[in-house]
Order: structure tokens, then C-alpha cells, then sequence
């Protein structure tokens, strides 16, 4: 009796693990996403990025996806089908921009990637107290 | 008369230099420098560096480094070390080292002589003169022997640095460190910086204040130089003022032209000294340097 409760027991553990593993397959993005530039740095006179970024995903599974970001000029952006895998944005930021993928119908989040946005290492400059001729 | 004229001078400039932009600002017409990097260079050409004391040469000048070194709050400028304790849009305080112009008239080594060429050197050629005797009431030339050593000194003290649209004026006050002479020196100095072009122009009004230690130390004559001169000349405190004018005209990132020219006139105090026989110092340089 024992023995029977202890197999039935491991029984329900295999099927549980089973269903868990293939949910979790499932659920796992076989999803990437890639962004040209990934980079973009500020120079002094222009302290902020004007460019034209390349949003490129591949799924493993026909998903219609939409694009987020936390960019004022792209809040939420969807594809029209499945076959959509890239995506052009001209944007002007002087800060990171996070862009999300997520299902269009399960607003699952699929992948992310952000645009890095760094200002040019300016050379620190303080005032001189003596004129550089001041040893005549 | 010439120290009035140096005054009005100097108040003549004042309305004009009103007009100017705040030189306090890094911008081209105010000298900046990039914190943690050596400014190294060297002026080649011509000048002369005249001599007060008698009997010693005019310095002439040939070559002159500039060296200088800033880190975020201490600095290392053409031999003078200090540390900003305040850095403001309108005032900079700083604790600083410097040292007196005095000593580089006896000492050919001094720093304030550093890469002149030539010597200042006691002229041994120069005509010799009667020694003092008192006729009748009357004072002959004095002869001095030899003289002592003036040493070298740093005087350390504090700078201040107040930038209007007038331009710069620097304050500052120090002492001597080593106990060489145990006098003190205080300085107000008025800076005006314009940039036109490729051209740089600071102009500078300066009243050099020594104490009579200073005096006593530099320019008083010790019993082994002449007895009598020893006890006639009583040092006191004096005041030099001077003008000064530095026009660089930059030629591209390391090259450029400079015209120096500094003028001061001797305090009544120094120049009643018998071991001085001019009136006022000057110097001026005319060469190229090289930035590196």
C-alpha cells in the first residue's frame, strides 16, 4: 500500500515536472532582438543623438509583436503580421532608450535591448592663476 | 612724479577695461588649463633684464620655460606651488608659494633667472670709486666690498582672486618660510586679458609691498660691505609699482610669438640704498615659443 502511494506519488511528480517543462518551454523566448546602433555618443556642442535606429527580431514561432520603448516619440508600436521582423525609428534622445518587445496578443515580453547614450569624455579645465610667461 | 604717472595710468585704463567681458570665464580670453596634464614650453630670442645694483650686469635672456601642472586642487605654476581652498565664478582663494624678485639680482642662479643666460655678477672691470669719507659734509661715492650673500627665500602665504568685468585683481600676502630675512611681501595686482584673433594681450598693474626686513635683507649694506653705510642707510618698508604687458600671437597649436614687457619703479626706500643706483627695473623679451 505503501509502495503503491509512493509510486503513484513519484507518478503525479513526473507528469507535474512534464507539463511544467514543456510550459516552460513554451513560454521561453526562442525570440531575440538586435539594434544598429547600439551605441551613440554626444559630442559637446551637440549633447544629444540624432539617428536613425535598426530594430531587428527573429522568433522562432510566427508571433505579431509590437515594439515599446520609453521614448516619448515611440511609446508602442505594432507589426501588421508575423513576416514584420525589422523596424526603422528616427528618434533624437539625450538619454538610454529601452525598447521592449512583447506578443501582440499575450503582451508577453519577448526580448529587449537599449541604445546607450554617452557624452564624449571632455578633458577637465580649470582656471590658471599665472600667465605662462610669468617667470621673466 | 613717475609713480603718479603710473597711477593715472592706470586709471586711464580702468573705463576702458570696464567694457570688457568677465575674464574670469574659460573662454578665449582668459588662460585655461587641462587638470592633470603637464603645460610644458619654451620661449627662444631676445631680452634684457636690467639690473638696479650697482656694479652687477644687466641679465640678458635667451631661453625661459614655462612649466606648469594642475590637479584638482593643488598646482604647480612656473616654480610657485599652491592649493585652492575656494574656486568661485567671481573669487578664487589659494594658499601659495612664491618668491621674491630681489634675491635674482644677486644670484645668478636664482629661479627668477632660471635658463636666462649670461651672468649678473658682480662687474669686477667697473670703475672703481673713492671710499666714503666725510669731509667737511661732504659724502663721496661709497665703495662697497664684496658682498654677502643675499639668499634665495620662498615666501609662502594666501592669494586671492577676485574676476570682474574689469578685469582680474590679485591680492596676496605671504612670509618668508625659511627665516632668511623673516620680512613679508604683499602684492595687489590688477590683470587685463583680451583675445583678438590670434592675439593675446595681458596687461598688468602691480604694487609690490616689502616689509623692512625684506628691505633691510636685500638692500641693506652689512658692516663687512662698508662700515659706515652700514649704520647711515636705515631700511624701511617700500613699495615698487610696476606695469606689465604680455602679447603672445598664436600661430597654431604649439607656435607662437611673444612680446614681453615689464616695467617697475623702485620705492624712494630701495632706491635711497647705496648699493642701488637706478631708479626703476625693466625687462623685455622678444622670441618664439614652443608649446608642447
Amino acid at each position: 500500500m505503501l509502495l503503491t502511494t509512493y509510486r503513484l506519488l513519484l507518478a503525479v511528480f513526473v507528469l507535474i515536472s512534464f507539463f511544467n517543462s514543456a510550459l516552460a518551454a513554451d513560454n521561453d523566448s526562442e525570440a531575440s532582438i538586435t539594434l544598429s546602433p547600439q551605441f551613440c555618443i554626444t559630442s559637446a556642442e551637440e549633447q544629444s543623438c540624432d539617428l536613425t535606429v535598426v530594430l531587428n527580431w527573429e522568433i522562432d514561432t510566427p508571433t505579431t509583436v509590437c515594439i515599446m520603448s520609453d521614448h516619448e516619440s515611440l511609446t508602442k508600436w505594432c507589426a501588421d503580421s508575423p513576416t514584420t521582423h525589422s523596424l526603422s525609428l528616427a528618434m533624437l534622445t539625450d538619454k538610454d532608450v529601452q525598447f521592449v518587445m512583447v506578443d501582440k496578443e499575450t503582451h508577453q515580453t519577448l526580448a529587449g535591448v537599449k541604445l546607450k547614450v554617452t557624452p564624449t569624455a571632455e578633458p577637465q579645465v580649470r582656471r590658471r592663476y599665472r600667465n605662462p610667461w610669468s617667470l621673466f | 612724479m613717475k609713480k603718479l604717472a603710473v597711477l593715472l595710468l592706470t586709471a586711464l585704463i580702468l573705463p576702458f577695461a570696464s567694457l570688457a567681458n568677465d575674464a574670469a570665464m574659460c573662454d578665449e580670453n582668459s588662460d585655461c588649463i587641462t587638470v592633470g596634464r603637464w603645460d610644458l614650453g619654451i620661449a627662444l630670442g631676445y631680452g634684457v633684464k636690467s639690473n638696479p645694483v650697482k656694479n652687477y650686469e644687466d641679465i640678458p635672456i635667451y631661453l625661459a620655460p614655462t612649466i606648469a601642472y594642475y590637479g584638482d586642487k593643488w598646482f604647480f605654476d612656473n616654480g610657485n606651488l599652491g592649493y585652492t581652498l575656494a574656486e568661485q565664478e567671481k573669487f578664487t582663494i589659494n594658499l601659495t608659494t612664491s618668491f621674491s624678485a630681489d634675491s635674482a639680482y644677486f644670484y645668478r642662479w636664482d629661479p627668477s633667472n632660471i635658463f636666462i643666460a649670461g651672468t649678473n655678477q658682480l662687474n669686477v672691470g667697473a670703475t672703481p670709486v673713492a671710499r666714503t669719507v666725510r669731509t667737511f659734509g661732504v659724502e663721496a661715492e661709497p665703495v662697497i666690498n664684496d658682498l654677502e650673500d643675499r639668499n634665495f627665500t620662498l615666501l609662502g602665504g594666501v592669494e586671492a582672486f577676485i574676476y570682474t568685468r574689469a578685469g582680474i585683481i590679485n591680492l596676496s600676502v605671504a612670509h618668508d618660510l625659511f627665516d632668511v630675512h623673516s620680512g613679508m611681501e604683499a602684492k595687489l595686482k590688477w590683470l587685463y586679458s583680451i583675445a583678438i584673433a590670434q592675439w593675446k594681450f595681458e596687461l598688468a598693474a602691480v604694487a609690490d609691498w616689502k616689509s623692512e626686513d625684506v628691505v633691510n635683507y636685500y638692500y641693506g649694506v652689512r658692516p663687512s660691505e662698508n662700515v659706515y653705510w652700514s649704520e647711515k642707510f636705515q631700511a624701511a618698508s617700500a613699495t615698487n609699482l610696476g606695469l606689465e604687458l604680455t602679447t603672445q600671437y598664436v600661430i597654431n597649436e604649439h607656435w607662437e610669438l611673444i612680446f614681453l614687457a615689464r616695467y617697475s619703479e623702485l620705492a624712494d626706500e630701495i632706491v635711497a640704498s647705496p648699493l642701488v643706483n637706478e631708479k626703476n627695473t625693466s625687462t623685455f623679451f622678444v622670441g618664439a615659443a614652443y608649446r608642447f
